[in-house]
C-alpha cells in the first residue's frame, strides 16, 4: 500500500518536474529575485537588519555573545583596535545606576521618556541605560536567536524527514508518529515546557527549544519531497553501484530535496523570532541584562502608565526585523515558484 | 453514513497523537532538575523523613513508568492529578479557566474571520491596484507583529490615552449579572464584556486576520482563474455573482485548513495576550504553573492544550469533508 501511494506522489512530482526543469538552476533565482519588488524589499531590510546585528557586534566596548558565553568586554579587549565611544554605555550597566524598584517619578533622570537628545536618542529605560544602544544590541540576539534555531530545526527536520521518506514502511511509521506528536503541542508551551523544566529559563534553552519545536515542520516538507526523489534513476543507480544508504541520503537526496525547504527557513526564521519575543515578554528566553528586545517589552509593560515609550520601541524593531525576513521570504517563494508568472 | 465513518476513522487516528502528547508532557515535566519537594517544603526546615514522606503521598518515590501508568489510568477516568500549589485537582482547575480562554481564541477568530475574508476577496478583485497593495502591507505587518505588542499598543492607546476601554480582566457573559458588582441586568453584563473583551479579541486575532487574508486573497486569484468562473462568465452571469458566488465557495475550502492548523499559533498567542490583560484563563493557569513548579498542573494543561490543538483540527477537517464533496474520506484503493 505504501509503495502505490508513494508511486502516485511521485509520479505527480514528475509531471510537475517536467515542465519545470528548464527554468530552476542558480543563475535564473537570482535574475528572479533581482525582478521580484517584495524578493528585493526584504533582502534590503535583510540587509540592514544583520548590518546592524553585526555592528553592533564588533563597534563597542560589547561582546560578539551577550549571552554571557564572553563577558561584555572581552571581545573588546581581543580586539583593541576598535575604539569605542564612550557615551554610550554598555547593557547591563547604566550611567547612572538604579535600583530598578526606584519610583520613577522621582528619578532626577527621569524626563527622558521620548528621548530626542543626541546623547539618548529613544530616551532611557529604568535604570537609565540608553534605550537605543539596547535597541541596537537587541538585533544581535534577536537575529543570533532566529538563525540558529531555524537552523537548528533544519537539520533535526533535515534528518528525521530524509530518512523516514527513504525508508519508508516502519521507519516512517514511527518517525512520521513521533514528528506529528510534537506538532500536536502549540510551540510556545512546548518551548516554555522544555526551557524550565529541562534547561532552566535561559536563552540557550529556549533557542535549542526553538529548533526542537520546529523540526516536525520542516521534517514534513522534506519527507514529502524525499518520497518522489527516491524514485528517480539516479537513486536507483547509485543503489546498484553499492553506494551505502547513509551516503545516499546524505549525497543525492537531501540535495536534491532541498530548495522548497529553504524558502520555508527564511519564512521561518520570521516566525522563530516572534514566538522567541514571546518567551522573553513572559521571562522564559533571555534574562536581563541582555538586551532581549520581548525581555525589554516585559520590563517596559510595567512601566506602561509612566513611560509610553520603553513599550514602543522594542515592539518597532521587533517587526521590522520580522518582516523583512517575511518579505524575503515571500518574495523568494515567488522567484522559486515556476509556476507564477510575472 | 461516509461521513460518519470519517469521523471515526479521523478520531482513531489521533489517539497514538494523544498518547504521545501525554508521554512527551509526561517525560518534560518529571525529568527535569525542578524538584516539586523542595518547592513545597519552600526553604522550610525539614528532616529526611518529612522529604519521604512527601515522596510517598504523591508517589514520587516510585520508578518512572510505574507513575506514567498510574497518571495514564487516571486521565482515562478523568482524573489528571492534584496541583501542588492550589491543592485542588487538575482538572476542576482547567475547566473553571477554559471559559475565558475559550471565549478569547473564539471571539479572535470570529474577528479574524469577519474581516479578512472581504478584505481577501477585495484585494483578489482589485488585483494590483492600490486597494490590493494598501491590503498586502497590512497583511504583512499583521503576519510580522507579536500579538502580546499589538496588546500592548492597543492598550497604551485606548486605554491609557484614550480611556476609552478597560485595560484588564474580563467579564464572563455566562455568569449571572449578580456575580459582579454594580452590574444589574443582563444587557448590562453583556456590554461591559463585549468591552472588555474588544481589545485582546483584535491583539489575539491580527495574526489569524492577516494570516487568513493572504490565503483568501492567493485563493480567490486561483478561483477566479478556474474554468467554472469561465464559463458563468460565458453564461453572462453579472460579475457580482461571479465573484460573490462561483468564485468565492470554491476559495473558502483552504481557509477551514489554515483556521484549523492555526489554532496552535492562536493557543499561543493566548498565553501571551492573557498575560498582557491579565485574563484568568488557561494561559495565566500555565503561567503560574509553570513559575511554581506545579509539576502535575503543567502537565495537565499541556495535555488539554494538546487536546484542545488535536479536537480542532479534526474538526476543521470533517467540516472540510462536509463541504467538499471531492474529499475521498482518507479512503486508499
Amino acid at each position: 500500500m505504501a509503495v502505490s501511494e508513494s508511486q502516485f506522489e511521485s509520479s505527480r512530482e514528475q509531471a510537475d518536474e517536467d515542465d519545470v526543469e528548464a527554468r530552476v538552476g542558480w543563475r535564473y533565482t537570482v535574475a528572479r529575485i533581482k525582478a521580484d519588488t517584495t524578493a528585493r524589499w526584504g533582502l534590503y531590510v535583510v540587509t540592514v537588519v544583520l548590518f546592524v546585528a553585526i555592528y553592533a557586534a564588533i563597534d563597542s566596548n560589547l561582546s560578539l555573545l551577550t549571552f554571557g558565553v564572553l563577558s561584555d568586554y572581552t571581545f573588546a579587549r581581543l580586539i583593541p583596535i576598535f575604539d569605542h565611544p564612550t557615551h554610550i554605555p554598555p547593557p547591563g550597566e547604566g550611567t547612572q545606576h538604579m535600583p530598578p524598584y526606584f519610583p520613577l517619578a522621582e528619578q532626577p533622570w527621569n524626563p527622558l521618556p521620548a528621548g530626542g537628545t543626541l546623547e539618548h536618542p529613544l530616551g532611557t529605560d529604568h535604570t537609565g541605560r540608553d534605550y537605543f544602544t539596547r535597541i541596537v544590541y537587541g538585533t544581535q540576539v534577536s537575529v543570533f536567536v532566529g538563525i540558529v534555531s531555524t537552523f537548528i530545526g533544519l537539520t533535526g527536520g533535515t534528518v528525521v524527514g530524509a530518512v523516514a521518506g527513504y525508508y519508508g514502511g516502519r521507519v516512517d511509521d514511527v518517525l512520521m508518529r513521533v514528528v506529528e506528536t510534537v506538532y500536536a503541542i502549540p510551540p510556545l508551551i512546548l518551548i516554555i515546557v522544555f526551557t524550565v523544566f529541562v534547561g532552566g529559563a535561559n536563552i540557550w534553552y529556549a533557542v535549542l527549544g526553538v529548533g526542537i519545536a520546529f523540526v516536525p515542520v520542516f521534517a514534513r516538507i522534506i519527507r514529502s519531497r524525499v518520497l518522489s526523489v527516491r524514485e528517480m534513476d539516479y537513486i536507483e543507480a547509485a543503489r546498484a553501484a553499492g553506494v551505502k544508504d547513509r551516503n545516499i541520503i546524505r549525497r543525492h537526496v537531501v540535495p536534491n530535496s532541498f530548495a522548497p525547504v529553504l524558502v520555508y527557513a527564511t519564512l521561518q526564521i520570521g516566525v522563530t523570532i516572534l514566538i522567541v519575543a514571546g518567551l522573553s515578554f513572559l521571562g522564559y528566553g533571555a534574562q536581563p541584562p541582555t538586551p532581549d528586545w520581548g525581555q525589554m517589552l516585559n520590563i517596559a509593560h510595567g512601566y506602561m502608565h509612566s513611560n509610553v515609550w520603553l513599550s514602543i520601541w522594542p515592539g518597532i524593531a521587533i517587526m521590522i526585523t520580522i518582516m523583512g525576513f517575511n518579505l524575503f521570504g515571500d518574495g523568494l517563494q515567488d522567484a522559486l515558484d515556476p509556476r507564477i508568472d510575472d | 453514513m461516509k461521513l460518519l465513518k470519517y469521523t471515526i476513522y479521523r478520531l482513531a487516528q489521533a489517539v497514538p497523537v494523544l498518547i504521545g502528547i501525554s508521554i512527551i508532557t509526561f517525560l518534560l515535566a518529571n525529568l527535569g532538575p525542578g524538584d516539586p519537594v523542595s518547592l513545597m517544603l519552600q526553604g522550610q526546615e525539614h528532616s529526611e523523613e518529612l522529604v519521604r514522606a512527601i515522596e510517598r503521598r504523591y508517589g514520587l518515590d516510585r520508578p518512572l513508568h510505574e507513575r506514567y501508568v498510574t497518571y495514564m489510568v487516571g486521565l482515562l477516568q478523568g482524573d489528571l492529578g492534584q496541583s501542588i500549589y492550589y491543592e485542588r485537582p487538575v482538572a476542576g482547575l482547567i475547566l473553571d479557566r477554559a471559559g475565558p480562554t475559550l471565549l478569547l481564541v473564539v471571539s479572535a477568530y470570529a474577528f479574524a474571520l469577519a474581516t479578512a475574508i472581504p478584505l481577501g476577496v477585495v484585494a483578489a478583485d482589485r488585483r494590483n491596484e492600490p486597494t490590493d497593495h494598501v491590503s498586502r502591507i497590512a497583511a504583512l505587518v499583521g503576519v510580522s507583529t507579536p500579538s502580546f505588542w499589538i496588546g500592548i499598543v492597543l492598550i497604551l492607546v485606548f486605554a491609557v490615552k484614550l480611556g476609552w476601554l478597560p485595560s484588564s480582566g474580563l467579564y464572563y457573559p455566562w455568569r449571572p449579572p449578580s456575580a459582579y458588582r454594580g452590574i444589574d441586568g443582563h444587557l448590562e453584563l453583556y456590554y461591559q464584556s463585549a468591552r472588555h473583551l474588544l481589545l485582546p479579541m483584535i491583539a489575539l486575532g491580527t495574526l489569524q486576520m492577516a494570516t487568513i487574508m493572504r490565503v483568501e486573497r492567493t485563493q480567490m486569484i486561483e478561483s477566479l482563474q478556474g474554468e467554472y468562473v469561465k464559463l458563468a462568465r460565458a453564461y453572462g452571469v453579472p460579475e457580482r455573482t461571479v465573484l460573490r458566488k462561483h468564485a468565492f465557495q470554491v476559495a473558502q475550502l483552504p481557509i477551514i485548513t489554515i483556521v484549523g492548523l492555526n489554532l496552535s499559533t492562536a493557543i499561543g498567542g493566548a498565553v501571551l495576550v492573557e498575560t498582557v490583560f491579565n485574563i484568568n484563563g488557561m494561559g495565566q493557569l500555565f503561567v503560574g504553573a509553570i513559575q511554581r513548579n506545579d509539576y502535575q498542573l503543567v502537565m495537565g494543561v499541556t495535555m488539554m492544550l494538546g487536546v484542545l490543538f488535536v479536537v480542532g483540527v479534526i474538526i476543521t477537517d470533517i467540516s472540510y469533508a462536509y463541504v467538499d464533496p471531492r474529499v475521498t474520506y482518507g479512503e486508499r484503493e
